[in-house]
């Protein structure tokens, strides 16, 4: 699949259309949840992009909660949402749960070469997603702290 | 105008606490919360401890008196609706309501409007229950499903949020709620297989799956770890740990059975 043709187009607005049902499901409303649905397009949209231009999985899983994660720190400043519940929301479409029901299949299949592996891709996509949030929490602590200092 | 007494600012921002710990927020958050809303009734000395089962809090008055309450945190969920609210009841407070320690509102008027935000239904269970079809029928279709499959993903989604939801009555416990959850997804998905023709199953199970998967336990353990809160931390982690391992032992053991009955 090519980045920026109609395909990619349509998985953003599923992903977009997944979360904005989930933010609906947690019970969040008004016009907010349309940034969140949009911020879980993204997420998807460059997860994509990165995943063409790299061909590398965990490098565009990084980039993509990354970028993610300073459009939410934005955005939830800006609607008034807490940043904890607009990282929550925006992330869930990397959230590993294809790799986890794979890897069950793969046990009960009695194939547990494909097993570890799909595991060992669930530990290191949330690993790197962890990573990637934690980063961008402390670059804003500290962006946040140099402008009270200054 | 009154000042609000210390045991009513330390049962207020006790319930403010209940509400967000029990809504799924981090303990950070938490103790930041309840030591603001005590400094903006007029008692900065207060420290906070927080842990996902429970609330320490303690106010001082400035001179002598020191009043200390404890909450047991149980029946935890998702709902960061409430989480929102009180966050702007918070933010309000400090902008209009109360200004250095001298409130325009008593203490009444705090509880009545927690617990109008306690109660308050922001959405109607049938359309919640249909919004869980579309997030498992799109995500279906974003892990490569097709139309029909999308369809089937809907009627699973839609089923399992029902059954979940009258499964929440019963009081179980988290971790038995998400075995149940992902055995029935199995269980929907391969009924629906016998009178749909050509479908793959795979795609529809991983959408039903991705409406349980415990997103906010694996942020919030995050979030708590880099704050540097590490028994909320580890607490949380254990628990998207278990729910995760929860999830595939309910598939598992559906996808056995079926495998044995042989379908």
């Amino acid at each position: 699949m090519r980045p920026f043709d109609h395909l990619t187009l349509m998985q953003f607005c599923w992903a977009a259309l997944s979360i904005l049902g989930f933010s609906i499901r947690v019970n969040l409303k008004g016009w907010k949840i349309l940034l969140i649905a949009i911020g879980g397009g993204l997420t998807w949209a460059f997860y994509l992009i990165f995943l063409y231009f790299s061909k590398s999985l965990l490098f565009s899983v990084f980039c993509s909660v990354f970028l993610v994660c300073t459009y939410s720190e934005i955005m939830a400043r800006l609607s008034k949402i807490p940043v904890s519940v607009f990282v929550t929301c925006v992330i869930i479409p990397l959230v590993p749960g294809s790799n986890l029901y794979y890897a069950m299949q793969a046990y009960i299949a009695g194939d547990s070469v494909v097993a570890s592996q799909n595991l060992y891709k669930v530990l290191l996509i949330s690993g790197t997603i962890a990573l990637a949030i934690a980063v961008v929490s402390s670059i804003t602590n500290l962006i946040f702290r140099m402008k009270n200092r200054f | 105008m009154n000042r609000i007494t210390s045991t009513e600012a330390l049962e207020i921002s006790m319930e403010i606490g209940r509400i967000l710990l029990q809504n799924g927020s981090t303990a950070n958050r938490v103790e930041l919360m309840m030591c603001k809303v005590c400094s903006i009734f007029g008692y900065p000395e207060t420290e906070a401890y927080v842990t996902p089962t429970g609330i320490f809090l303690t106010v001082s008055d400035g001179k002598e008196i020191f009043t200390t309450s404890i909450k047991r945190i149980e029946n935890r969920q998702t709902d960061l609706g409430k989480i929102t609210k009180i966050s702007h009841l918070v933010y309000d407070m400090e902008r209009q309501y109360c200004k250095e320690g001298v409130c325009y509102w008593n203490a009444d008027k705090f509880r009545e409007e927690l617990k109008h935000i306690e109660n308050e239904k922001t959405w109607p269970d049938w359309f919640k229950i249909l919004c869980g079809g579309l997030t498992s029928g799109c995500f279906c279709l974003l892990f490569g499903g097709s139309w029909l499959e999308f369809a089937v993903a809907y009627a699973v989604g839609v089923l399992v949020s029902l059954s979940l939801k009258l499964l929440g009555n019963l009081k179980l416990n988290n971790f038995l709620l998400h075995i149940l959850g992902a055995a029935l997804i199995v269980v929907f998905a391969k009924v629906l297989d016998i009178w749909v023709p050509y479908i793959k199953l795979d795609n529809i199970i991983i959408g039903g799956i991705m409406l349980l998967v415990p997103g906010l336990s694996f942020v919030n353990a995050i979030r708590d770890t880099m704050s540097g809160d590490l028994v909320s931390g580890t607490a949380r982690g254990v628990e998207a740990i278990f729910l995760a391992i929860a999830i595939a032992a309910g598939s598992g053991i559906m996808l056995k059975l079926f495998e044995l009955w042989g379908m």
